[in-house]
């Protein structure tokens, strides 16, 4: 706020958020790093910042110990299906919920609304018995599915009410005297108009679907199937070991693509989660 | 006579069936109908399941489905290992909220400053967020190993550091810190936003009353933001009751009980033991610790936000 | 283009009425304006012609068709917003031409269209522009020029020139004037400003608290308002009021003795009030006798507030007055300058 602030006060902040950055910045980079190391360099002491020599045989190992280009491709797939689909379907009831005046609206928007507040362990019981009961344990149904319409979906729903909300009015009732239904005013004002939200609920989204954890382990038992979290914990010794280097490797490959768009496009990021009318 | 002719007039006209009104009620149901179904089937009828297996004791090995009413809530209360896991929870959530939220607060007011190249320290600061999760459990559990990284550095300095993830007193602290750094980032944006949104003229007008830079924070950016704090605390203290990878990749809720946190234990009783009854129970129960957390917060927010817009 | 007729229309929001049956009626081709102050329910009655709300009982008929279920989109009409609502997200061109894209004109028509009403409202050079790239006034024109590209049967005007500066306000009301001699399209504007409503309108309608006050052409509402509400909304500064006593073709009051010719009544000693413009007083004249309290010289004319035993009232004089507050200045009034209400109905009496 104040431009007029001294050198000496600079340094100190420039210092104070360097020194916090570490373990920000460091697992990273050790993680990248280290992944093209020699085992036995990985352990060096005191550690090195660079690998001295490089070994590129743990990436090829990567994908010989599991299918892990299969499973590359299955953590793709779901979560860029789980983003569309919630995008679709968040952005149909926040804009009913903002806009609509229906019967029961208020209530349903309640109902709704719950599902904010059960945590998924809270459900995994059941919903494993329901989707063992239609044949789809051990399938990606129960990954895509449930985000998409059940109670993850329900925060990105509750953030694209909340910025169609702010929308000014007039604009869709211009609309609706140029001679738009409902669902064009949607398609064509409000939705191209609602680019921040949708941005910021597209990266919550995708960034969930990326990492889910327990409910690939509940849902998945065969490697041909796994998602790269769950494929990540499962490169270890016929000892139950881990095989560290391959390990990291692995964890590299998970990691860089998200934080690679994430450096490129981090004004958006940034931004769309700023805006998510979460200001309180 | 006014009387008589409107109602002649409104007689004459056949009303269309559908009216504007109408049809924009049935656009509205239509809108919502993919959350409202999927709300529906996979948490509201979920959740009566939930309380459904919770009466029967359920044993998928054994094949065995019977009702037995309340016993799984006594077998709850009397479970000796209760304390321990609820304890574990208290100590995480707790933990969890109180770092994460002062840590986001005080990289937002660093972040908050004209500085040269601060988008760069926001983009590292924010950089964990989207790493994956399990990579970078997995990283710091290399790290954290007894010959890992962090002791290798404390060495240097003479420090002779503990076995961290074996270790029960160490254990629950190394799972905080890891989580508080991989997820301040989130945070951390929301408290940048509320500061920028603080009025310019509050401060300048603290300064010609001549308030210190301390008093400004603690009279005006912290009741400002207040809406904010509340907000995130309420996100962070549900989001803390749910982890599970962390535990799961690192310490599989050990050593002994002391990492063993509440889905954890639920995830232990239903899919590894097998106990789909109990681990029902132990669903409600994390339900309702949810639920009357939440409720409490928002009874809070009257007493503690100062400004609501 | 057509009449539009409203009877009877009312309107009420679950127990509460906000409309109480209205009666206007708007003959083909002729601006009427609905002026009143805020909440008084003339834009919720624009929004009801517009079909943007329901209406609750009563018809509304836009040339022979009744269009009270007809969305907005059948009834032919085009609105411009107080706001605007220009769509942010499409340049000039595609907001204007947005509204026959959806009504199935082909590519040549609507660019054709547009480019006609571009053209009359020298927007020309501004098509490809976005509307954040545009002044207030720019936005205005193009608001305007989505409306007319329809060739529409009514055109609805939601006080659109509030959010404008009071220099580009004039320039803007004489170019929606000039607009309409041109396209000779029905229209009904709404407006707070009694400025706007007397310099636009061919008829006024008054509103109050949801009901018509008086309609009629501005000259008549500002010669003979009908009631007391009317009398003090048309005209700047607001006309004043004074109780007092009608006896023998004299009004009488503290400090006030007039001669009343054009109301002669035989009745003896009648409470009533009279209303005199500021413009009407005369100084010099006979009859009032008053002490200057303040002086406002603006130039062109001066305002002199007096003070009465009573109350105050506001004069408005074309000459430059040298009085100073504490003089005691005596006022006539000109020829049929005074108008009489009955205190108890507050309509006029003559």
């Amino acid at each position: 706020m104040k431009t007029d602030m001294s050198i000496r006060m600079r340094t100190m902040l420039y210092g104070l958020m360097c020194v916090l950055l570490i373990p920000f910045v460091f697992p990273t980079w050790w993680m990248v790093t280290s992944s093209v190391k020699p085992i036995s360099d990985i352990f060096a002491f005191p550690p090195d910042l660079l690998p001295r020599t490089y070994d590129w045989s743990t990436y090829q190992r990567v994908f010989e110990l599991q299918p892990f280009a299969q499973q590359y491709w299955n953590s793709g797939y779901i979560a860029l299906l789980v983003t569309a689909g919630t995008m679709i379907v968040s952005s149909l009831a926040g804009y009913a919920f903002a806009r609509i005046r229906f019967p029961g609206a208020d209530a349903i928007f309640m109902v709704v609304l719950l599902g904010l507040l059960i945590p998924a362990e809270v459900t995994i019981v059941p919903l494993f018995q329901m989707f063992n009961q239609w044949g789809m344990i051990n399938t990606h149904w129960p990954l895509i599915l449930v985000p998409v319409f059940g109670a993850p979906s329900v925060f990105s729903t509750f953030i694209m009410r909340q910025f169609f909300i702010a929308l000014p009015i007039e604009l869709e009732e211009a609309a609706r005297v140029d001679g738009l239904g409902r669902f064009t005013i949607f398609r064509k004002i409000a939705l191209p108009l609602a680019k921040p939200a949708l941005s910021a609920v597209a990266i919550f989204t995708f960034l969930h679907s990326w990492n889910l954890f327990l409910e690939p382990i509940v849902f998945i038992s065969t490697p041909q199937m796994f998602t790269l979290p769950q494929a990540l914990t499962q490169f270890t010794d016929a000892y139950g070991g881990a095989m560290w280097n391959i390990q990291l490797a692995a964890a590299t490959l998970t990691a860089l693509p998200v934080l690679i768009v994430f450096i490129v496009a981090q004004k958006q990021f940034v931004e769309g989660l700023a805006h998510t009318g979460l200001k309180g | 006579m006014s009387q008589v002719s409107h109602v002649v007039a409104k007689s004459d006209r056949p009303r269309p069936l559908w009216t504007i009104k109408r049809r924009d009620q049935i656009a509205g149901m239509l809108f919502i109908a993919p959350q409202l179904t999927g709300i529906i089937v996979f948490v509201l009828i979920p959740l009566g399941l939930v309380f459904w297996y919770s009466l029967h004791e359920w044993n998928v090995l054994a094949n065995s489905f019977k009702f037995v009413g309340s016993a799984n809530y006594k077998t709850l209360l009397a479970d000796p290992a209760l304390p321990e896991v609820l304890t574990a929870t208290g100590i995480f959530s707790a933990g969890l909220v109180v770092f994460n939220m002062s840590l986001a607060l005080l990289i937002a007011v660093l972040l908050n400053q004209k500085l040269w190249g601060i988008v760069v320290f926001r983009t590292l600061f924010f950089s964990p967020v989207v790493v994956s999760l399990v990579a970078w459990t997995i990283v710091w559990s290399f790290l954290l190993q007894n010959n890992g990284g962090i002791n290798a550095v404390l060495q240097t300095m003479g420090i002779e550091g503990p076995n961290w993830l074996r270790n029960p007193s160490t254990a629950m602290f190394s799972i905080i810190v890891i989580q508080v750094f991989k997820n301040v980032g989130l945070n951390m944006i929301l408290f940048l936003a509320a500061l920028q949104g603080v009025p310019k003229e509050l401060y300048e007008a603290a300064r010609v009353d001549g308030a210190s830079a301390f008093k400004q924070f603690r009279r005006i950016t912290l009741p400002l933001i207040s809406p904010t704090i509340l907000l995130t605390s309420i996100i962070t203290i549900v989001g803390s009751l749910q982890v599970f990878a962390q535990i799961a990749v690192l310490t599989q809720g050990g050593p002994g009980m002391s990492t063993t946190v509440l889905v954890y234990y639920l995830y232990q009783q239903a899919f590894q033991f097998h106990f789909f009854g109990y681990g029902a129970t132990l669903s409600i129960m994390l339900f309702i610790i949810v639920a009357v957390l939440t409720f409490a917060q928002w009874q809070l927010r009257k007493r503690i936000v100062f400004y609501e817009n | 283009m057509a009449n539009v007729t409203l009877s009877q229309i009312k309107k009420q929001y679950g127990n509460t009425p906000v409309i109480h049956g209205v009666d206007i009626e708007a003959a083909d081709g002729e601006f009427v304006v609905l002026v009143g102050p805020s909440g008084c329910g003339k834009s919720t009655l624009l929004r009801m012609i517009a079909g943007l709300e329901t209406i609750s009982s009563g018809t509304l008929k836009i040339g022979d068709r009744i269009v009270n279920d007809l969305d907005p989109k059948d009834r032919d009409i085009a609105m411009v917003f107080q706001n605007y609502a220009l769509y942010p997200h499409m340049t000039v061109e595609t907001n204007m031409g947005f509204s026959l894209e959806h009504r199935g004109g082909t590519k040549t028509e609507i660019a054709e269209r547009v480019k006609w009403a571009a053209e009359i409202l020298d927007l020309s050079n501004l098509l490809k522009r976005y509307p954040r790239q545009l002044s207030g006034g720019q936005r205005q024109r193009v608001a305007m020029g989505r409306a007319i590209v329809r060739d529409p049967q009514v055109f609805l005007f939601d006080e659109p020139l509030s959010n404008l500066d009071a220099k580009l306000r004039v320039a803007m009301r004489a170019e929606i004037k000039n607009l309409h001699r041109k396209l000779k399209t029905t229209t009904i504007y709404v407006t707070h400003d009694q400025v706007e409503a007397m310099t636009m309108a061919d008829k006024i309608v008054v509103m109050n608290a949801g009901e018509v006050s008086q309609v009629g052409a501005p000259l008549d509402l500002y010669d003979r308002p009908a009631n007391r509400f009317v009398a003090g909304f048309i005209g700047s500064p607001s006309m004043n009021f004074i109780d007092g006593v009608v006896e023998n073709g004299r009004f009488t009051a503290p400090g006030i003795d007039l001669e009343t010719p054009s109301f002669t009544a035989g009745e003896t000693s009648r409470q009533l009030i009279c209303g005199i413009r500021p413009e009407h007083l005369v100084i010099g004249g006979e009859g009032i006798s008053a002490e200057v309290s303040l002086v406002e010289p603006m130039g062109s004319e001066t305002q002199v507030t007096f003070s009465l035993p009573e109350g105050t009232i506001v004069g408005v004089f074309r000459d430059r007055i040298a009085a100073k507050p504490g003089d005691i200045l005596t006022l006539g009034v000109q020829t049929d300058g005074c108008h009489f209400f009955d205190p108890l109905t507050d309509l006029r009496v003559e």
